[in-house]
């Protein structure tokens, strides 16, 4: 199973940022900032600053993402899917849910943010703003690689009519209870195409064999490493 | 491809534990629909759902353990190696709601993968698997995430289990949105208000026909096509003209290399909102043309049971399959002009080996799976 690298975006403790824009490796250890409308957007956008903060995080990765690889304009809709995974969802906005829910016993639950309390909300979004109508999900799973996201893409790439799909992870900084110490919070995404794209240049290309991930030929430990090879490229 | 065969199936719904109870009262158009006793309703614009009986959390637990432990019950002996697809939009949401009343910390076991391990283990499985969030489509992807991997030799046995509780977190939310109706909902009928929540929990068994038959087991339908399209047009409303669900079915259609006149009924989703149950009617007629086969929708007997509708209405269909018959759409007393003569208060009879399922949610997500009588 093959997948075409053709772009990546990420919002995460260093920042938001296309991959051809940098070689620096975006996934660290830190505090995430949550991006305003400005540093995604350039138009006016009302509904970007309605947005609960994992949304925002995950919508302004996959705009990057789409953005880097020249897909972010469209005239018809595109069989382009999404699938993210994600340790803790959208835990934080059912939390701050609850701080509406609970104290008048519903009286002043807010409809805009249980808008959000489902983990896959914020695909819903990205579908809408760049006409992807590929399959959108989002996943959790015991993961250490951070890589199951790819393998799930390239099996739905491989087994679908569908002709890209953006892949990765997305994780607010989670309450400090749950923390466990190593987290690289934040949304991180990447277009795989069936092929290479013809508006870019690609990254590379990404292989499942055997369980396995190869990328350019070399086998792929984590999520953290693949990025670094992409970015080091320098496309 | 590989043929994927449906083998066992365990559910645990309002009409009671097991699909032969189920069956048996949704052919009695019996609905388990009641008041609501488990949280106070006074502040929302509903005041019924769909629960289970006698369901009871240990000390400092969720709901969902219960559910668990009676869909098991009915599966034993899964093979251990089975690939495990896990479909649940709000988990262990009664404990998280609970601890953040108490003013407690959030503890690991809300989260999805200590609920992973939970499923795995009291199933007796080796992999923990993966939790799919796709909203009120979630359990329908799952079933076509796990007909794949059997499809394209990439596992021999699958197992689905999927769950979610009425629970007053996501009941204030839907009344917030004014989705909820003030009585029992009514799907696909000219008066329909709303939807009413339910719960339930439901397991299947996927296996390669190979598998199935070196393990000793029956296959009651087969999974012959799958279709998953998001409609890009809104994050809670449906797309009008239903382009996310005549994408999905088209795409069932040509996985299960049928055409529409194949297709002996539909099990919709039919969640009694205005607009849902529009939508799907304009996407179903559109697709099926003149040859649209008998319809209906189990809701208003069962509630929408979110993440776990469509495995249990998969459950359903492999039984209308080898009965050749629909249960009742209850509550559908004057059908939608778009759905008459294909609509019934009472059940109806079908002919054909094929049947049609699918379930819509939001993030504008659409699911189709083609389920294939055994005959």
């Amino acid at each position: 199973m093959t997948g075409w690298v053709n772009g990546i975006g990420w919002v995460t403790a260093a920042g938001c940022n296309c991959g051809r824009n940098t070689d620096q490796q975006p996934l660290l250890p830190g505090t995430l900032e949550i991006p305003k409308r400005k540093q995604v957007f350039a138009k006016p956008d009302m509904r970007f600053g309605r947005l609960d903060q994992f949304s925002r995080i995950g919508l302004a990765a996959i705009a990057f993402c789409l953005r880097d690889a020249g897909e972010e304009a469209w005239d018809e809709k595109r069989p382009i899917g999404i699938i993210a995974a994600s340790r803790y969802g959208c835990l934080q906005t059912d939390i701050a849910y609850l701080q509406t829910l609970l104290p008048e016993h519903g009286k002043l639950a807010s409809p805009n943010l249980f808008a959000y309390t489902l983990a896959n909300s914020f695909l819903g979004e990205a579908a809408l703003r760049f006409g992807l109508t590929g399959q959108t999900l989002v996943f959790n799973q015991d993961d250490a690689s951070g890589l199951a996201a790819l393998h799930f893409a390239l099996e739905e790439l491989t087994w679908s009519e569908q002709q890209a799909v953006v892949t990765g992870i997305c994780d607010l900084n989670p309450p400090p209870e749950l923390a466990i110490g190593d987290e690289c919070p934040g949304s991180l995404f990447l277009l795989l195409g069936k092929e290479p794209s013809t508006a870019v240049t690609s990254y590379g290309k990404l292989e499942l064999r055997d369980g396995e991930l190869f990328f350019s030929g070399a086998r792929v430990a984590d999520f953290r490493s693949l990025v670094a090879k992409c970015l080091a490229v320098g496309v | 491809m590989r043929r994927v065969a449906l083998c066992r199936m365990a559910t645990v719904t309002a009409l009671g534990d097991g699909l032969d109870q189920l069956w048996e009262r949704l052919l009695k158009g019996d609905s388990g629909i009641s008041s609501l006793d488990r949280f106070g309703c006074d502040n929302y614009v509903s005041r019924y759902a769909a629960c289970i009986d006698n369901l009871q959390a240990p000390e400092g637990a969720s709901l969902l353990d219960s559910i668990l432990d009676r869909v098991a019950m009915q599966l034993p002996d899964i093979p251990a190696d089975s690939r495990l697809l896990v479909a649940s939009t709000k988990g262990e949401v009664d404990r998280l709601t609970e601890v953040c009343r108490q003013g407690n910390p959030i503890p690991h076991g809300v989260l999805f993968e200590p609920l992973l391990a939970k499923i795995a283990n009291r199933f007796g499985l080796t992999t923990r698997g993966c939790n799919i969030n796709a909203a009120c489509a979630s359990s329908t992807i799952a079933v076509a995430r796990g007909a794949a991997m059997i499809a394209a030799g990439e596992a021999e046995s699958v197992l689905v289990y999927a769950a979610d509780l009425v629970s007053e977190f996501v009941f204030s939310g839907f009344s917030a949105l004014q989705a909820l109706s003030a009585e029992p909902c009514r799907p696909f009928d000219q008066e329909r208000k709303g939807l009413t929540l339910g719960e339930a929990g439901v397991a299947l068994l996927l296996m390669s026909e190979t598998c199935a038959k070196s393990r000793g087991e029956s296959p009651q339908a087969y999974i012959a096509g799958w279709g998953v399209a998001n409609d890009a047009h809104h994050v809670t409303a449906p797309a009008r003209d239903g382009c996310g669900l005549m994408l999905a079915t088209q795409q069932a259609l040509k996985k299960a290399q049928i055409e529409t006149k194949q297709i002996s009924a539909i099990n919709a989703h039919g969640t009694g909102t205005v607009y849902n149950d529009a939508m799907e009617l304009t996407a179903f007629n559109t697709v099926f043309g003149d040859s649209l086969p008998p319809l209906h929708g189990v809701k208003g007997s069962l509630g929408h049971c979110l993440g776990a509708a469509g495995g249990v209405e998969v459950a359903i269909a492999s039984r209308s399959l080898q009965q050749q018959l629909i249960p009742a759409t209850v509550g559908c007393v004057q059908p939608e002009a778009a759905g008459q003569g294909q609509l019934s208060t009472a059940s109806q009879n079908i002919s054909g080996d094929y049947l049609l399922c699918s379930n819509s949610g939001f993030g504008g997500i659409n699911a189709t799976l083609i389920l294939q009588g055994v005959g």
